[in-house]
């Protein structure tokens, strides 16, 4: 899938670090023992401006999706989703190669690395999930 | 508090594929033609309230290029779909309290270019795309549409809803629109043509989404008690409410299940002195044929996870229970965000709906639906002034 070229913003260059290293790397409230999406700009627990950066472990599920045509047939649909993160933020995400669509089917971080741009993430089915 | 407010004007542009005039030009004059509606002058207004749009709306610089002076009240608000609501609900608070008399709301915009389908003019293309909001855009989510498949999905795959009921909202909308000289898309369609139209954003069919259109809408608030004596039958507002859910991107979030018009309807017919069993009939914002599904639920027309079976019994389309976008809706007449109900509403209440006009419209209900179900509007308005008897 071409998705054009992906560059750093200066305000969510930690998530692209991550993914250069095929790592998930959302935003986390160590207080409040909450996570948030990379775009999370505070918590709204504690009122903290500023959240850190943390691992997530890649694992997720299926809340719903969607597959986006354009007008020109010969365009490749586009298995969009929102999924959710095993620590609990949502992220809209982009599926490869998920068959069975059902709520709740568990998914698994992949990342992939274009020859230009920032490195990114899709979801995939786990070995559990029907293929 | 005196009589309360009433909506004693009504302006529209030419609306749809308009080009030639900017946004502030089409304002300007939706808002003479709101005032002449009345029976007023410019020099009667004493508030201008104008609603943000997608790009080249005007702001309160309106004011000058219509040359009101001394103006009590005037404001740009933003609440998306919802702003024309929240825009009439101001108005009439200012009114009934007596920090203005006499106020013009509009929202006007012109997105469509010539030569440009509608669906592009919501639409963001690049080559590059910048940081984690980038990287979601870039991976697809490119128009509005994907965000409200992503709701309509999640009901049906939670209720059972089905693309049919979808359908079914599609097809009655377009049998109202049939009867309106205004609405952009007046031929019939079938479920057929319906289910047949190209997917947009799976499970949304082209014809489950709203138009794409350029123009203006203002209308006339006042006191019910002015409102009486000038050129139209006063369109009283009894109620009104809103309602930002604030739907957490986190576990556990209703979003695509319940809207902001849960806490709106109630909010509204409370003040209105109405439960949903009083209301003849619906205007509502319909930016898909799902919007109109899930809304009818959280207002208490059905169950929750019914709205599907209830569209598909034909309750909404003309010689139903519940008639509902009786002018076509943004579905099939116009897409002027909030202003589109409202308008209809003000028909409907005048009486004015011609073959399209219904037979009891003693409460009508108008929603307002902004960004992806983020917030919501609601208005009861009627022909009929409040009874201080309760009648």
């Amino acid at each position: 899938m071409d998705i054009g070229v992906l560059r750093r913003d200066g305000r969510t260059d930690p998530f692209f670090d991550g993914t250069a290293r095929d790592e998930l790397m959302i935003k986390r409230c160590e207080p409040c023992d909450r996570w948030f999406g990379p775009d999370a700009t505070g918590c709204p627990g504690c009122g903290a401006d500023e959240l850190g950066w943390a691992r997530a472990c890649g694992d997720a599920s299926l809340v719903t999706w969607t597959i986006t045509h354009g007008r020109d047939p010969d365009d490749e649909p586009a298995f969009l989703a929102l999924v959710e993160l095993a620590e609990g933020p949502w992220l809209h995400a982009r599926l490869d190669g998920v068959t069975g669509l059902r709520e709740g089917l568990p998914l698994v971080a992949r990342f992939v690395h274009p020859a230009e741009g920032e490195a990114y993430l899709l979801f995939s089915g786990t070995r559990r999930s029907p293929q | 508090m005196g009589s309360g407010a009433a909506i004693a004007g009504l302006g529209m542009t030419e609306l749809g594929r308009v080009y030639g005039s900017s946004p502030r030009r089409l304002a300007a004059n939706a808002v003479r033609a709101a005032v002449a509606d009345a029976g007023l002058t410019l020099e009667d207004l004493d508030g201008l309230l104008v609603s943000h749009g997608m790009g080249g709306s005007p702001s309160i610089e309106l004011a000058e290029t219509l040359g009101l002076r001394d103006l009590r009240l005037l404001s740009l608000m933003s609440a998306f779909g919802a702003t024309a609501g929240a825009m009439v609900a101001h108005a009439a608070m200012s009114i009934m309290n007596g920090a203005a008399t006499t106020v013009a709301c509009v929202f006007a915009d012109a997105p469509l270019q010539p030569k440009q389908s509608a669906g592009s003019a919501y639409h963001r293309n690049a080559k590059e795309y910048y940081g984690f909001g980038g990287m979601t855009a870039a991976l697809g989510f490119r128009s509005i549409n994907a965000f409200y498949a992503l709701a309509a999905q999640r009901h049906m795959a939670r209720y059972g809803t089905t693309s049919e009921q979808l359908g079914a909202i599609a097809v009655s909308t377009r049998q109202w629109a049939s009867m309106n000289p205004l609405a952009q898309l007046r031929d019939p369609i079938t479920l057929a043509d319906h289910q047949n139209s190209r997917w947009v954003a799976e499970p949304l069919h082209l014809l489950d989404c709203c138009l794409v259109s350029n123009g203006a809408i203002a209308v006339i608030v006042t006191s019910a008690d002015r409102a009486r004596d000038l050129a139209r039958p006063p369109v009283h507002v009894l109620g009104w409410g809103q309602g930002h859910p604030g739907h957490r991107k986190e576990r556990g979030s209703e979003f695509g299940l319940t809207t902001g018009a849960l806490a709106s309807g109630p909010i509204a017919m409370k003040m209105a002195g109405v439960t949903v069993d009083d209301i003849d009939v619906c205007q509502l914002y319909d930016c898909y044929t799902y919007t109109v599904l899930v809304t009818l639920e959280d207002y208490g027309f059905c169950a929750k996870g019914e709205g599907g079976a209830f569209a598909a019994t034909g309750a909404l389309a003309p010689g139903g229970a519940l008639p509902t976008n009786t002018g076509g809706g943004q579905l099939s007449a116009y897409y002027m965000w909030g202003m589109t109900p409202l308008s209809e509403a003000v028909v409907q209440a005048r009486g004015a709906g011609g073959d399209r006009q219904v037979a009891r419209n003693d409460v009508i209900l108008v929603s307002g639906n902004g960004g992806i179900l983020d917030h919501h509007s609601s208005l009861i308005l009627s022909p009929h002034a409040p009874s201080s008897q309760g009648a």
